[in-house]
């Protein structure tokens, strides 16, 4: 009699166990910025400080984000192909949202910097690193693709090569073709070494 | 036995002893490991530090636990144009000295261009009296490289990961180390406690 309630006792507890370790698969899955999470909207102010949201800024067919620095010159080696990507892209209804998340740097920094290196595309500030946060977005630069719909599709590398000439894959425009083409993205999530977001 | 006779013996089994001890840091260890191709040994002092060049084949044979003889391994990957790598360096050369003879193994991997390899990585490390084995990642798959040593890991610089002697990842961090709780992550798995 003993040795049938240990049993009982032994399965009931071991399928306790097995149900609370999908829960944590389950927590994994909707970590910060995972793919196929839908990104709420946001209010950030421009370098001009004033306030901008995700729906007032976001591209009909996408939108990307890209978390960028004043001195890290991982970002900086991307300013041109940056600007690039979003006139590129810009008549084709993907807009480039540029977020500096570094408390070490200021709005008026980072208007300055965007000036002297043409970029046109706005720029929020994120204090706090509210969005950073919000995204798991750890690294300059890093980029997020959201479809029309906010969900991310894409996060990572916008390329393979910090030298321009030396780019063999482009995985961030990969990914806004496939956007475009209605198609899923074949590589969602590309690492690649750069700067640490400096948080506050 | 004539006295000759024994101190001959005893000579013999005093070098055959000191023979067999792991030489880790010296130059004749770096030297066999570069002629046997083993990846760890590398470094010697400051006036003669080489920095090795790694493939994603050498960065995967370097973390793995084979041949680790049960010792823990600390990876800091650092660039010099990282301001906060530069910032922790002097921090992580004090673990080293720490931990060197208390049974941890620590190197350091550069993600520089490959062509400052005897230039900018070197004369840093110098400059830090850095007596770790250094290597420098040179690789087009830099992101298989990331997502091997952790999957979870973006790439952002500076990264410190502490394996255990079975090659788990035990300790991790993004960012500029918080010297006490490296520490203390170390203390836990090093055979010396």
């Amino acid at each position: 009699m003993m040795k049938r309630y240990l049993f009982t006792f032994a399965l009931v507890f071991s399928l306790c166990c097995a149900a609370l370790s999908n829960i944590d698969v389950k927590a994994s899955d909707s970590e910060p910025g995972a793919i196929g999470s839908v990104v709420a909207d946001f209010k950030l102010p421009d370098l001009d400080g004033k306030e901008q949201s995700l729906s007032s800024l976001k591209g009909k067919n996408a939108t990307v984000l890209i978390f960028i620095g004043v001195q890290c010159p991982v970002s900086n080696a991307y300013n041109e192909r940056m600007e690039k990507l979003a006139q590129d892209y810009r008549a084709r209804g993907i807009n480039v949202i540029g977020v500096n998340a570094n408390s070490t740097e200021s709005a008026s920094e980072a208007k300055a910097h965007a000036s002297s290196h043409n970029l046109t595309f706005p720029i929020l500030k994120d204090n706090g690193n509210k969005l950073a946060d919000r995204l798991g977005a750890e690294r300059t630069p890093e980029a997020y693709v959201l479809d029309a719909s906010n969900k991310i599709v894409y996060r990572g590398r916008i390329d393979n090569a910090r030298n321009a000439s030396s780019v063999s894959a482009s995985e961030l425009r990969d990914a806004l073709e496939a956007v475009l083409a209605g198609k899923p993205v074949a590589k969602t999530s590309v690492p690649a070494f750069g700067c640490s977001i400096k948080r506050g | 036995m004539t006295r000759l006779t024994r101190t001959a013996l005893l000579g013999a089994l005093a070098l055959a002893l000191f023979s067999s001890l792991p030489a880790r840091t010296n130059e004749a260890s770096a030297l066999s490991a570069q002629q046997s191709g083993e990846p760890r040994k590398a470094t010697a002092s400051p006036s003669t530090l080489v920095v090795r060049e790694l493939d994603l084949a050498g960065l995967k044979k370097l973390l793995s636990s084979e041949g680790r003889e049960g010792r823990p391994l600390l990876v800091n990957f650092w660039a010099t144009w990282c301001e906060p790598c530069r910032a922790e360096f002097p921090d992580l050369v004090k673990i080293d000295n720490e931990y060197r003879n208390r049974g941890l193994d620590f190197v350091t991997v550069s993600i520089d261009e490959a062509s400052e390899i005897n230039t900018t990585v070197p004369g840093f490390l110098k400059e830090m009296r850095a007596l770790m084995p250094a290597y420098l990642l040179n690789t087009p798959e830099q992101d298989a490289a990331i997502q091997f040593v952790d999957p979870r890991w973006t790439g952002s610089l500076p990264a410190t990961f502490l394996f255990d002697a079975q090659g788990k990842i035990v300790f991790k961090h993004v960012g500029r180390i918080k010297p006490d709780e490296l520490r203390s992550a170390i203390k836990a798995v090093v055979s010396d406690k």
